[in-house]
Parts: C-alpha cells; sequence; structure tokens
C-alpha cells in the first residue's frame, strides 16, 4: 500500500496568501476554494453562531459583486459553490469548467478584499439561519444529535462548549459593525489559503493569484482564543430531551490524542475498528450479535479538519425495552475487550487496507459526485493552515500504515477512560425518563 | 477605488475558450445468459465503482405488501450459502471496500465500490450475493425489528411525511403512491414472499451490471464472464398498473404535527419521464424555476425575503410516470406568504418569455453542472446508470448540452404552461395545525389527518 503522488506546487504571496496548485486535466473541470483560518470554536463570546453566519454574509456582496452577483456569476458559468463553517476553519468552494477559472478567483479575491454588505442583508441571512436552525435541529428527530449536544456537556472551555450553530438571542444582537470587525480581523490574506486544482498548468495559477489577490493588503496576524481544556478527571454527563423521535439515544465521546501524533494514527485505526461499518465491532456487537441497539455508528469526523480538542464519538439508538443503562453497559464491553485483548494482525491489515482505500475516495470527491476534489482541497488547506504543509498529503498515509496491534490496545487503555470521555442521553419524552441503571 | 490594480480588477473576467467535454467510451456487451454489462474507464484513483442493477423494484411487488422489494435486497447481504453476515462484513473490509444493497420503485440494486486490485474477489461476492443469498431466519426477525422502528421514526420527520402525502395524492391507487409499509405490513412480511421476490426478480435477464473507474475493460470484461456466465434465470413478469388519475384543481393537504416550529411545504403535479421528448425543456425550465441556487424561486424567497433556508423545486422521473414537485421548509408565520411566491414564479414563467439573458444563464448552468459528472468515478456511474436504465439513446451524454443550449424562450413558456401546472397543484404542509390552518386554508380546500395518516376533518 502506497501513498498517493499527486502533484502539489505551492507559494506564498508577498501579503501571505498561501496559494496551493494540484494539476490534473483528466476533465476539463477546476475546483477552487478558499480557506479561512477562523471556525466556530474562536468566535467571539456573546456572538454564538456568529462564524456561521459571518459565512453567510460573504455571498451577500463584495465591492465589485453586489448581492446576488457572486452566485449568479458562477451557477451562468456552469459551475457550483457552496461554503461551510467547521471547528476551526471556514471553507468557500467552487467547481466549475476550466474556462471559468479567472471568473472564480476574481469573485473570491473581491470579497477576501472588501465585503460590501447592509443592515438589510443581515437581516435577511439571519432569518435564513434561523430556518436552517429549523430544518437542520429544531424541527427534526434527533437534531443536533450529538454535536451541539455533546459540547456543552464535554467542554469547560467556552471555545469548545458553546452552541456552535448559535442561540437566536445571539444571532438577533449580532450588528453590523459586528460583521466588519470580523471581516477585519480574520478574513486576511495572511489567514488564508487558495487552492486551485483539476484542470489549470502551475504557472498560470500562481500569475492568476499573483494578478488578482496580490494587491490584497495583509493584516496584523489575528488574536487566537487558546481553545485547550482544563485537565478532565471524572466522567461527565449530561440529559437532553428528545422532543419527535421514538428511540432512547445515547452519544458516547473520547477526547482525541495529539494531532499528529504516534498516538493519534493509533487512534484513527482503533476508531475504524470500532466504527467502521458493519464490520465495526460496535455495529458488530450492539446491533447484529446482541441486539441492543437498533443503529449504532459514529467515529471521528473529519480527523485531518480540526486543530483543537476533539472526539471519537459513538452514537447508539437503542431499543426501548432496553435500559440505558443496559446498554452503556453493553458498549463498555466492546471497550472492554480492545483494551484487554490485542486486535490480530489480520484485523489489523483489513483495517489498513480499507483505511488506504477510503483515503483515496475522499481525495476524488467527499461532497457526491457533483463537487470533483472536494477531499483534496479539504486536506491541501488543512496541512497548509495547520501545518504548514501541503505536502502532507501524500505522506500522511504513512503513520497509520505503520501502527501495530500493541499500539492500538495502548491507546485503547489510554484513552478510552471513564475520565477521558463523556455521555449524551437523549430520551424521547414520550417514552418517560430512561433509567440509567440496568 | 482609484488605484490603478483596483481599476483593474472591477470587471467581471469573461470566460475563456471552453475545453471540449469528452465522454469517456461506453464499452457494452451482453453475456449469453442476458446480462448487460457497461464498463467505463477512468483512471483517477486506484478504485472503481459498480453497481449491479435489478429492473424491477417495490412498484412491481406491491400488491403484496409496500417495501417488500426493498426488504429483500436488505436480506441479500445477511448471508449467502458459502458466507455468513460477520464473513461478509470482513471479506468486504479486506477488499477496501462498501457495498449496499437497496430498492426504490423501479430497480433493485447492488452497489459497490473499492480497489482495483481486489475487483475480482469483489465481484465475486457480488455474484454471491446475487446467485446465493440464504434469507437466514435470526436475521430476518432482526432486519424486521429495525425496519419497524425506521417506520416509526419515519412519521416524526417532515419531510417524510410531506412526501408520503403528495405521493399518495398524485398516485392514487398506483403502486408509486405507497412510498413505505405500516408497522402491520412490516410484522406480516414473509420470508417465502421475500425469496420469491429474490429469485424472480434477481435474474441476469433483468440485470445490468455497470463498472466505472480503474479497470481495463478486456480483462474487466473476462473476469465478469468467468463469474456471471453461469447464473439463468429469466425476466419476471410485471403486473400491469392503470395509469393514475391526474387530480384536478388545487387541493390542500395538512399533516398536522403539534409543536412543529416550522411548517413543510411541498407541492406537486403530474409530469413526464425521461423518455419523453419534452425531458430536456422541462429540465431546463426547472432550473430556471428552482432548480438552482441562481434560481428564482431561490432568490425570491430564499434572497430577498427570508422565508426559507433551502428551497427547491425539481422533476422526480419514475419510469412509469413523473412529477414535479416544489419544497420549502419555511417559519410557520409565512406559510401563506410562501406559497403566494411559489405560484407567483410558476405563473410567471408561465405567462412571460423568459429573457434572453436569464435563459442563457440557465444554459450554461445545466450544461456546466451536467459535465461535472466526468470529474469523479460514482459521478460518471450515475450518468451512465441513468443513459441505460432509461433507455435513453446512445449519445445522450454526448448531445445533451447542445439540446440544452438550442432551447429558446418560446419552449420554455410552452413546457411552463404545459407542466408547472398551478392550476392543479396539489399543496402539502407539515405543521402545526393551530398555527397554520387559516393560512393553507386560503389556497384550496382543506383535508387534516395526523402523522399517522388519520383523518382529522
Amino acid at each position: 500500500m502506497k501513498g498517493p503522488q499527486i502533484a502539489i506546487e505551492n507559494k506564498t504571496l508577498a501579503n501571505g496568501l498561501r496559494v496551493v496548485i494540484a494539476p490534473d486535466s483528466a476533465a476539463p473541470v477546476v475546483t477552487v476554494g478558499v480557506y479561512y483560518k477562523i471556525g466556530f470554536r474562536l468566535e467571539p463570546q456573546g456572538r454564538s453562531g456568529f462564524a456561521h453566519l459571518f459565512e453567510h454574509m460573504m455571498f451577500q456582496g463584495s465591492a465589485n459583486a453586489p448581492k446576488m452577483e457572486h452566485i449568479k456569476l458562477i451557477n451562468s458559468s456552469g459551475g457550483v459553490l457552496n461554503g461551510s463553517t467547521m471547528y476551526d476553519v471556514t471553507n468557500y468552494y467552487e467547481a466549475v469548467p476550466s474556462n471559468a477559472l479567472s471568473r472564480v478567483l476574481w469573485l473570491e479575491a473581491d470579497r477576501m478584499r472588501a465585503l460590501k454588505v447592509d443592515d438589510e442583508n443581515l437581516k435577511n441571512q439571519r432569518d435564513v439561519v434561523k430556518e436552517e436552525v429549523r430544518v437542520n435541529v429544531l424541527n427534526q428527530p434527533y437534531g443536533g444529535f450529538p454535536w451541539l449536544d455533546m459540547p456543552p456537556i464535554a467542554f469547560r472551555n467556552w471555545a469548545n462548549a458553546h452552541n456552535f450553530y448559535g442561540d437566536f438571542a445571539d444571532l438577533d444582537a449580532a450588528s453590523l459593525a459586528d460583521v466588519q470587525t470580523f471581516f477585519k480581523t480574520y478574513y486576511l490574506p495572511n489567514n488564508a489559503v487558495l487552492l486551485i486544482l483539476g484542470d489549470v498548468k502551475p504557472e498560470e495559477g500562481f500569475s492568476l493569484a499573483e494578478k488578482y489577490f496580490g494587491d490584497i493588503p495583509r493584516g496584523p496576524e489575528p488574536p487566537f482564543a487558546d481553545p485547550n481544556e482544563p485537565p478532565q478527571a471524572e466522567e461527565r454527563k449530561g440529559h437532553v430531551e428528545e422532543k419527535f423521535g421514538t428511540l432512547p439515544a445515547i452519544a458516547i465521546g473520547y477526547v482525541l490524542p495529539k494531532r499528529r501524533s504516534a498516538e493519534w494514527c493509533a487512534m484513527a485505526l482503533l476508531d475504524q475498528a470500532l466504527h467502521g461499518g458493519r464490520a465495526g465491532r460496535i455495529y458488530r456487537d450492539l446491533v447484529l450479535e446482541k441486539q441492543i441497539a437498533v443503529e449504532a455508528d459514529g467515529g471521528v469526523d473529519d480527523i485531518f479538519g480540526y486543530n483543537g480538542p476533539a472526539q471519537m464519538t459513538t452514537r447508539i439508538f437503542h431499543k426501548p425495552e432496553i435500559s440505558a443503562g443496559a446498554t452503556l453497559a453493553g458498549f463498555d464491553e466492546v471497550i472492554h475487550e480492545v483494551q484487554e485483548k490485542e486486535i490480530s494482525t489480520d484485523e489489523l491489515e483489513q483495517l489498513k487496507t480499507k483505511w488506504w482505500s477510503d483515503y483515496y475516495a475522499m481525495l476524488e470527491g467527499g461532497r457526491g459526485g457533483y463537487m470533483p476534489k472536494y477531499g483534496l482541497m479539504h486536506l491541501l488547506a488543512c496541512f497548509s493552515l495547520f501545518d504548514g504543509e501541503p505536502q502532507l498529503v501524500n505522506t500522511i498515509l504513512d503513520g497509520f500504515l505503520q501502527v501495530t496491534p500493541e499500539q492500538v490496545q495502548a491507546v485503547a487503555k489510554k484513552y478510552l477512560r471513564r475520565e477521558n470521555r463523556a455521555i449524551v442521553f437523549r430520551a424521547p419524552a414520550n417514552l418517560g425518563a430512561q433509567k440509567e441503571a440496568a | 477605488m482609484a488605484t490603478a490594480s483596483t481599476q483593474a480588477s472591477s470587471a467581471v473576467p469573461t470566460l475563456s475558450g471552453e475545453r471540449t467535454v469528452n465522454w469517456p467510451k461506453r464499452v457494452k456487451s451482453k453475456l449469453a445468459n442476458g446480462l448487460e454489462i457497461i464498463l467505463v474507464e477512468s483512471h483517477s484513483i486506484p478504485r472503481f465503482h459498480g453497481e449491479l442493477f435489478f429492473r424491477s423494484g417495490n412498484a412491481a411487488v406491491s400488491h403484496l405488501a409496500p417495501g417488500l422489494a426493498d426488504m429483500t435486497a436488505t436480506m441479500v447481504r445477511t448471508g449467502t450459502s458459502k458466507r455468513a453476515s460477520r464473513q461478509i462484513e470482513e471479506d468486504l473490509r479486506r477488499l477496501g471496500a462498501d457495498l449496499s444493497t437497496s430498492a426504490g420503485q423501479d430497480t433493485s440494486a447492488i452497489a459497490f465500490a473499492g480497489l482495483s486490485e481486489f475487483a475480482e474477489s469483489l465481484l465475486g461476492l457480488v455474484n454471491e450475493l446475487a446467485r446465493e443469498a440464504s434469507f437466514p431466519d435470526p436475521e430476518l426477525e432482526r432486519e424486521r425489528r429495525q425496519k419497524l422502528e425506521e417506520v416509526k421514526l419515519e412519521r416524526t420527520q417532515p419531510g417524510f411525511l410531506a412526501g408520503e402525502r403528495l405521493r399518495k395524492v398524485l398516485f392514487g391507487e398506483h403502486p408509486y403512491a405507497k412510498v413505505s409499509p405500516a408497522e402491520a405490513q412490516v410484522a406480516a412480511y414473509k420470508k417465502e414472499e421475500l425469496q420469491t421476490i429474490y429469485r424472480q426478480s434477481y435474474t441476469p435477464e433483468n440485470a445490468l451490471l455497470l463498472l466505472v473507474g480503474d479497470l481495463d475493460p478486456k480483462a474487466m470484461f473476462g473476469t465478469i464472464e468467468k463469474i456471471f456466465a453461469p447464473w439463468s434465470g429469466k425476466k419476471p413478469a410485471i403486473p400491469h398498473a392503470a395509469a393514475p388519475a391526474n387530480p384536478r384543481g388545487r387541493r390542500v393537504y395538512l399533516v398536522h404535527v403539534p409543536g412543529a416550529v416550522q411548517t413543510q411545504i411541498l407541492c406537486g403535479c403530474h409530469s413526464i419521464t425521461r423518455r419523453h421528448p419534452d425531458w430536456i425543456k422541462l429540465g431546463l425550465t426547472n432550473s430556471l424555476y428552482g432548480g438552482a441556487f441562481n434560481s428564482r424561486l431561490v432568490m425570491n424567497i430564499r434572497e430577498a425575503k427570508g422565508y426559507t433556508y433551502s428551497p427547491r423545486s425539481g422533476v422526480t422521473p419514475l419510469q412509469q410516470h413523473g412529477y414535479f414537485s416544489v419544497s420549502a421548509a419555511v417559519r410557520n408565520e409565512v406559510v401563506a406568504a410562501s406559497l403566494t411566491e411559489i405560484f407567483y414564479e410558476l405563473d410567471k414563467l408561465r405567462s412571460l418569455p423568459v429573457p434572453e439573458a436569464e435563459l442563457a444563464d440557465a444554459q450554461n448552468y445545466l450544461s456546466g453542472v451536467f459535465s461535472m459528472g466526468l470529474a469523479t468515478q460514482d459521478g460518471l456511474l450515475s450518468q451512465v446508470a441513468t443513459v441505460a436504465l432509461n433507455e435513453l439513446p446512445d449519445d445522450y451524454l454526448e448531445t445533451y448540452r447542445q439540446e440544452v443550449r438550442a432551447l429558446t424562450p418560446d419552449d420554455l413558456q410552452s413546457t411552463a404552461q404545459k407542466y408547472l401546472d398551478s392550476a392543479n397543484m396539489q399543496i402539502v404542509v407539515v405543521g402545526d395545525r393551530g398555527k397554520i390552518e387559516t393560512q393553507a386554508a386560503l389556497f384550496g380546500e382543506l383535508e387534516i389527518c395526523d402523522s399517522q395518516a388519520n383523518r382529522l376533518s
């Protein structure tokens, strides 16, 4: 199993903007991304949900592309676009026929240079975001489970523990001045990376990057809140009422080892052993064999894409006739097994093969068949912003492929401890309080 | 704004010359047992995507019970005469592969993807699932329980409730009206029924095997022949379903969900299948109406008015009939206002010709996005599958863009008049009756039921 050999060229413009190009002329399509090193973890206190609301504002107009123009220009070039807010980064991306490359870069540069939005735009997008929260969280069974439920239970540092989608009161309090301040603080060339992937020649890509982005002034290095957590000494638990759903659910999250350490690699394979689909031990034991649960899934979400505390999280929807306590005991048996007994070399080989295969699949797509190279873009961006090393895309696999059964067992013992975990119980209101004890 | 560089950057760059879009060759063949095969090369990564389709799904057996083909597909991966469930799952992992089995209204399918170096082993497993599934009793009882819980849970999802209601209203007695079984029907599923469906529909004469990826078609054909040639079986007889009545006049169907903090709107009317000569015209009309971010509906009720996050329109082309629908999840206070705008935009497209510039934008969008499928293995697979399963012309992928670009404002207006049938649109709203009933009643005669489909008024 060899790592990929993707041609990657990168350089940094005088204003600090990192530019990464991965040429591939197989299809006449180019994918462009701009990643800013600011996510919901680092948004200002008292302004929960602001990083995401701000992401919406980036589609509302810039100096030379008024409201609706950005979307219109991309769509009418035959392309698609979107943006998303994550823990530590926010991205904006487009996939277009390659004859629209200059236009896309011009648009991204225009909104990096100067956002031009008014109160009406802000009110409009505040309304849109509230409907987004309703459709995804407040009006859905298990909405926000566990990605919004877990942080306030698991973490103590506000950066990690607050409501990332935003309390409506905070969204209402956000002002146009907040928007411009946030823009001036974080949306700087020296706090961003530009990715151009697909049908582009590197020299052409760099020269267009210079042409459109080169004169955007750099700004002072943005201040970042410290996302580190105080040490945890106890198991943490919390309850969230399920308003619509019919099954009791439990989520268990364990804090991960430090990013890019040997333990982190071993943890990733342990995660595969536990959560790798229907062959994973958790699904196999709880759903297929013991049949405690109706559904069980989870794992580390976007392992390369975070730059602060993160968890491996299991979600279990269990049978109502089985108590939460008995369900948790069943889960603990699975954990106990990987702590007490080394996984076989045969199992570890399977896990590595799957990991390797999944890695390639992720590089090619990652957001369905119509956002080519989303995964490659995401990795190049995160390795640039967090590690200063986009070439890690070609070498990062090595660490995972070297993991031994002893290392997997060692991280299971060290990290899958009760004092390193938090549990969310999400029980339907109409089932009455679930007993925790078996 | 006076410096030379900002001056230079204030004009939108024009598009440079377009690179030709070359669709890869589809290498087609057929085994003596009737199995159709299509192979497509795409060497972007050392993997391949495949799908073994069977041309019959839930609709073909809905006279027995809804969802039977789906439960059959679910059982197919739970055991064969050679491998138990656990072995199947571990072998998939060993091959670096993913696999899923499912059934829609018109097809059943085994979809898979994995490393090219293990293609033969993966195809061997797929062959085993298609021919030797053993339907173990304990697996059936486990899957039945999971399905029962799933059926209960889906009745708490606004999107499901809206879709179920609309299909019932549009398709009446036709099999397409039934999107999901009731609990009692799941409880009554019989193993023998599932096995009969499996025997009759998982046959080479009923099947299409499609592979896209890092493969050599010649060598791959040899592998396929070796594995699948011994298989045999006829095409199943599919009972004829009478065409559904096309509902006349607007009616409003409210699904009451107490405590809902938002209302799911879904409106729809009969339209056409992909084989219909107007398909591309309707595709472009839909794209301009509500099928793209830059469409009229999105710009109106999201970007101008802020009523909703995710408005969308689409055409669902089932094999026998198609339907057009518009959806939006809106805040409770603006249900009537949103419906007003939904109908305003429909009627505007029916009444006024589309400006040339807007038409050109929509044509560019649709033809550009169509070609995006080229760039990934799964994108290609879905394009090639669409052509094959709908028996579209062989050069459909090659000619699509020019057909889209040949359409005129007149074409769009006449298409809108024909298919965006606002006078006969059926309206479903899922939400809290107390908050939305009077708003909904403004749009037509109102029928109210609860989430279990019991009539309330």
